[in-house]
């Protein structure tokens, strides 16, 4: 004789995360499946931009460039590729637009619907983890060469415990997480900024998490001009439009985003 | 029994009769607009009873804690994914309680060989200004009541819920006299906690059947929040975030109430 117990599957909400309640509504494309024994060989990565993130004495900052490109043709100049997610977590992306976007959003809405469900914040870990399990659902259009996403998050860990404070994490495409003690950057530029921020953290006049706020963002403009010098398709500063790029900043008071006169004053001070 | 007629109604009307009992031991909430948003307030910290809903809607609900569970997740599933597909703006808590929750409600009420929803909901969505507030109550089966029925004059800027309707529209003809929509928080918490008291002193056989003395009832609030503690939360009119719902901390209510 077997008891078999079946659940009302009508009161899902306490298990279900919003990704999977957006699939059953339809609202979620699924990516196709990965098949393995036929490998896209002509699979090209397109990550077309310059994100950097760094710890300093403030907290985490994090700068993007603003230039959206298709092909050798620049679309946009105003791109916003540093998005709040909620009022501690900065999501920063490198790839196709329309895929980090949409990411970015269901992101948010992740977390949202986490604590209005099951009412308690989601912890670090499992925010850094909702990101990862979107970029792995996602691999399918990577693939396919069309939806790849290579982002950086920083959030802030208020939890009092050993380790809290400021966190950064970089992703793959895959959506392997890797958390980063000093800095992390993607996007095409991102060999020239690697090269500079390990070169600010470890020669420079002080280590990056000594930095106080007009330095860090200093060092943020140098390395992304940097960038713009020989990638085309980031756009650092555009002296004639003053477009600046963007920089946010978590910390344990939450997330502020520099106002662009503030960028554009330590730009001429220090850069220009 | 229920092929006819006449046994449908009659099993209707155990029914109502049957939850209105289940719920006469709720205990009461109060939800008033003030200058800078939406108070919400109730007594007891035995489980929780104000909710979060969505960015600019937020709920309190008497009843069964399961039935009130099923109904908060429904409201914030369907806010969700409309926030999701369309933008936060499109969320509406008329669409959400009109044409989703009361329907499910009233099915479940009239289905007599099902269960119903033993649970009374209070919703209200915080406006630009005081007079575009939006309070809207849903009842066990179905029934919707609003503030904001028609263009009136005297559109009522606070709404609330009682274990029995006596208790309801005590605490009702209360805030009518007392409460004005352009109060700071610190006076509307007072007067919450007054009309809380008003509902809960009405509550049961021998409760008041008019309004009690303003002494009387200045004494019994006092009591009562010295012995369960208040919780509380606001949906902020003026916020740079998107996210307007705020449970009040202790500090904050307990300055208001000592003042």
């Amino acid at each position: 004789m077997s008891l078999a117990v079946t659940f009302d599957q009508n009161f899902s909400g306490a298990s279900e995360d919003f990704p999977t309640l957006l699939r059953r509504k339809g609202l979620l494309q699924r990516a196709p499946e990965v098949n393995s024994s036929v490998g896209n060989s002509s699979f090209v990565s397109t990550e077309s931009t310059t994100i950097l993130a760094f710890k300093f004495g403030g907290g985490v900052l994090v700068a993007g460039d603003r230039r959206a490109t298709s092909g050798n043709t620049v679309v946009y100049d105003r791109a916003d590729k540093v998005l709040e997610i909620d009022r501690h977590s900065i999501m920063a992306i490198a790839g196709v637009p329309a895929t980090a976007w949409e990411m970015a959003r269901v992101l948010e809405h992740s977390f949202q619907y986490f604590r209005r469900t099951q009412l308690q914040e989601m912890s670090v870990d499992g925010k850094v983890r909702a990101l990862s399990k979107l970029l792995r659902d996602n691999f399918g259009f990577v693939m396919q060469g069309i939806g790849v996403v290579v982002p950086i998050f920083a959030t802030y860990d208020s939890n009092g415990e050993p380790g809290a404070g400021a966190r950064l994490y970089f992703y793959d495409a895959m959506g392997a997480q890797f958390e980063v003690t000093d800095y992390a950057a993607t996007g095409s530029g991102s060999p020239a900024v690697r090269g500079i921020l390990y070169y600010e953290n470890t020669w420079g006049a002080k280590p990056l998490q000594k930095l106080g706020e007009e330095e860090a963002v200093t060092v943020a403009l140098r390395a992304l001009d940097t960038a713009a010098e020989s990638d085309t398709s980031t756009g650092g500063v555009d002296r004639s439009g003053k477009i600046f790029p963007l920089i946010k900043i978590v910390s344990h008071e939450g997330l502020t985003t520099l106002p662009e006169e503030k960028i554009a004053e330590v730009f001429k001070r220090t850069v220009a | 029994m229920i092929e006819e007629p006449y046994r449908w109604v009659e099993a209707i009307a155990n029914r109502r009769e049957y939850i209105e009992t289940q719920l006469a031991a709720g205990r009461p909430i109060a939800a008033l607009s003030y200058r800078d948003g939406i108070l919400f307030l109730t007594l007891g910290r035995v489980r929780q009873k104000i909710f979060e809903i969505y960015d600019r809607i937020g709920m309190g609900a008497i009843g069964h804690p399961g039935d009130i569970e099923r109904l908060r997740m429904a409201a914030i599933e369907l806010a969700s994914t409309e926030g999701f597909t369309r933008s936060a703006a499109d969320v509406s808590l008329r669409r959400l309680a009109h044409y989703s929750l009361s329907p499910v409600m009233k099915n479940a009420f009239e289905q007599v060989y099902g269960a119903p929803f033993l649970a009374r909901l209070l919703f209200a969505e915080v406006g630009p200004k005081p007079e575009e507030d939006l309070f809207l109550r849903v009842e066990y089966d179905g029934a919707i009541a609003t503030n904001s029925a028609g263009v009136s004059p005297t559109r009522l800027g606070f709404a609330v819920l009682g274990a029995t309707k006596q208790a309801a529209e005590l605490m009702e003809a209360f805030l009518e006299k007392q409460h004005t929509a352009g109060a700071d928080l610190e006076k509307t918490i007072e007067t919450a906690l007054d009309a809380w008291s008003i509902g809960h002193m009405a509550m049961g056989e021998d409760g008041v059947k008019k309004l009690p003395e303003p002494t009387a009832i200045a004494k019994h609030s006092q009591e009562q929040f010295a012995e369960r503690g208040v919780e509380a939360a606001i949906l902020e009119r003026a916020s740079k975030t998107a996210i307007r719902y705020r449970d009040l901390s202790d500090e904050e209510v307990g300055s208001a109430i000592k003042r």
